[in-house]
């Protein structure tokens, strides 16, 4: 168990340096140290070492990233691509973002070892078309780090050739979904595909691909800098580590916390947030991106922030988006936001997806306009459990996870404002 | 779902493609693996040089740079981000995802509205348009929006207005 409250600043280091984003300040401050640690390392090695270091992905699966490297066909010598996954669109989530602005070189830092350590030569970052400025950042230190020879046909003088290129998307939450990102960057619509084959198997062009999270890779290089055993020290046994926390609402100071993971979450609201703005109350807190099941205020007591922890209360870390809901906030308000979203956001591949999100808005609609019925909470939970499970890809959960958590947790709100809105 | 059709197409002649944009999609036909993901690039640059995709541009990308017709088509009507018609000299997309709304975006949307209204009495068209749209994963700076590609964090009924009165103030050219 590794400590759970002292901060370490990784993915943020370059937080407020004078200009951090530029090359020399981050080759000034280590930068690039981990990549040429990596080229003295075997490409196995760095799969291990980043297995041991226990680093799980931060798009919001949490799944194990050494791991999903060694699954990608070691004997086969053909194309292999990396994808950093920065299209940032989990409502609530506001991190990958913030990484770009400290220092977008630790994300091609990361890439590079990852290109190394499972033998590709490509690599592509696909961000949200509409993080205007953050994409001119990205592509400024592409052309830096070419010039000064990180990236390219033969990496300092190593001999290994990687090329980074930026792809934006054009405004699909559905492109974050990993094959629905590799659909757009083929340019297609973006749906996803059926699984498996994973895309480490079959990929962008069918070809063994990485999907990584931005925070995931750009905490890549301090793991191969300062090894597993240092990553390990920090956050608990099996979610080691730092993560950014996306605190927002009514707090006093939201923004994006590094916070080793374990942390407690009433100490992030209460001591480092500053706690509620006067004269509001927490309601609730969603506590990993809009997809993650609600939680009420009681339920934050004692809660700590790990995979481990959140999932035992029945919601997710999910992309680490924490979302303070205060007593201004009407829960029928909350759920049709919720509902609408997801709604709009199916590709409408899959039937309970499509269908079962347009139920949902219909619903909502409904229950706005003061002609919601009794049954309607009931109907809302059996549609979203029936949405569970049998799709292509998780937006379908995504939907219905909230949706029954809502309302059954403030099912007397909206069963009174249903009430209230037929007398009405 | 994302067959997004609030783009209706519209009746303004199509602007010619320039010698500039021409060579940018050249560029993006070897730049990837395949040409096929050229398609998103040429159609962010022709919106963003020409302010919106209309059919004509479609016509231009399948004979004269072999991107397939229906393929671009495929994209223009998935993602959100493409225009079908000519937009107002400043198009606002506001936020109304879960912590914008909580913190006062509809008011906000309400209130821009209001003012493009204004214009409408008036018979005159206004320089604005309002869409609400999903997070944009700035929530820190709730609620937010971008009025063409400036981003604006913490607007609301107090300051909205006078951010639209700068806008309004540099309405020469687009
Ligand atoms: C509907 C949906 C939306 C997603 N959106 C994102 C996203 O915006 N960013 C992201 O990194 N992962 C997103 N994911 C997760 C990706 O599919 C994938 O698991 C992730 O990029 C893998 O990287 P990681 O292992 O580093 O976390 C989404 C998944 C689903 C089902
Ligand atoms: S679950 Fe929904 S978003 Fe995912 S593939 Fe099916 S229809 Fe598309
Ligand atoms: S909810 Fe508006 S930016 Fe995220």
């Amino acid at each position: 168990m590794g400590d759970t409250l002292t901060k370490v600043k990784i993915t943020t280091a370059f937080e407020g340096k004078p200009n951090a984003r530029a090359l020399k300040t981050y080759v000034d401050n280590g930068g690039y140290a981990g990549l040429k640690k990596a080229f003295t390392m075997q490409p196995g090695q760095i799969i291990d070492e980043v297995k041991a270091a226990g680093l799980r992905g931060r798009g919001g699966a949490g799944f194990p990233t050494g791991m999903k490297w060694s699954f990608v066909p070691k004997d086969d010598k053909g194309p292999k691509y990396i994808i950093c996954n920065n299209d940032e669109s989990e409502p609530g989530t506001f991190k990958d973002r913030y990484i770009v602005e400290c220092n977008p070189h630790m994300i091609l830092e990361g890439m590079i070892i990852a290109g190394f350590a499972i033998g590709a030569n490509k690599g592509y970052i696909y961000t949200r078309y509409d993080f205007f400025e953050e994409i001119k950042w990205l592509e400024t230190a592409i052309r830096e780090a070419y010039d000064a020879g990180f990236l390219g046909d033969n990496i300092l003088g190593t001999g290994f050739k990687f090329d980074i290129d930026h792809y934006a998307g054009a405004g699909a939450y559905i492109c974050g979904e990993e094959t629905g990102l590799l659909s757009s960057l083929e340019g297609k619509k973006g749906q996803p595909k059926l699984k498996p084959p994973f895309p480490a198997i079959s990929g962008y062009l069918h070809r063994p691909t990485i999907v990584n999270n931005t925070e995931t890779l750009a905490a890549v290089p301090w793991i191969i800098n300062h090894g597993a055993a240092a990553h390990k020290t920090m956050g608990t046994e099996k979610s080691p580590g730092t993560k950014l926390f996306c605190l927002s609402g009514r707090v006093k100071r939201p923004g994006v916390y590094e916070l080793p993971l374990g942390y407690p979450i009433e100490k992030l609201i209460n001591e480092d947030a500053g706690g509620m703005l006067p004269g509001y109350t927490i309601k609730a807190c969603i506590p990993g991106g809009s997809s993650a099941p609600i939680l009420t205020a009681e339920e934050l007591k004692g809660l700590t922030l790990d995979y481990e922890a959140i999932t035992a209360k029945g919601s997710m870390l999910g992309s680490g988006a924490i979302m303070i809901i205060d007593d201004s906030m009407s829960m029928v308000e909350l759920l049709k936001v919720t509902v609408d979203f997801y709604h709009h956001e199916s590709c409408g591949q899959c039937t309970p997806c499509r269908e079962g999100t347009g139920w949902l808005a219909n619903i909502m609609t409904g229950i706005m306009a003061g002609e919601g019925k009794k049954e309607d909470l009931q109907r809302m939970f059996e549609i979203s459990r029936n949405m569970e499970g049998k799709t292509i890809c998780a937006l379908s959960d995504a939907a219905a996870m909230p949706t029954k958590s809502i309302v059954t947790k403030f099912g007397a709100e909206i069963a009174d404002f249903i009430e209230r809105g037929k007398r009405a | 779902m994302s067959e997004h059709n609030h783009n209706t197409k519209s009746n303004d002649p199509a602007p010619a493609f320039t010698p500039a944009l021409r060579k940018q999609i050249e560029g993006f036909l070897t730049r990837y693996e395949t040409k096929r993901s050229a398609i998103l690039p040429a159609l962010h640059a022709i919106q963003d040089e020409l302010g919106w995709i209309a059919d004509e541009h479609v016509e231009i990308l399948d004979k004269e740079f072999g991107l397939h017709r229906v393929q671009v088509r495929e994209a223009l009507t998935f993602y959100s981000a493409y225009r079908q018609k000519k937009p107002r000299q400043f198009n606002i997309q506001f936020c109304n995802n879960i912590v914008c709304c909580m913190l006062g975006a509809n008011d906000v949307i309400g209130k821009i509205k209001g003012h493009i209204k204004k214009f409408e009495e008036k018979g005159k068209e206004s320089p604005f348009s309002v869409e609400g749209v999903p997070c944009m994963c700035v929530c820190d700076g709730a609620p937010a929006m971008l009025v063409n590609k400036d981003r604006h964090l913490n607007v609301t009924k107090e300051n909205i207005d006078s951010i639209l009165e700068k806008y309004a103030s540099l309405k020469s050219g687009v």
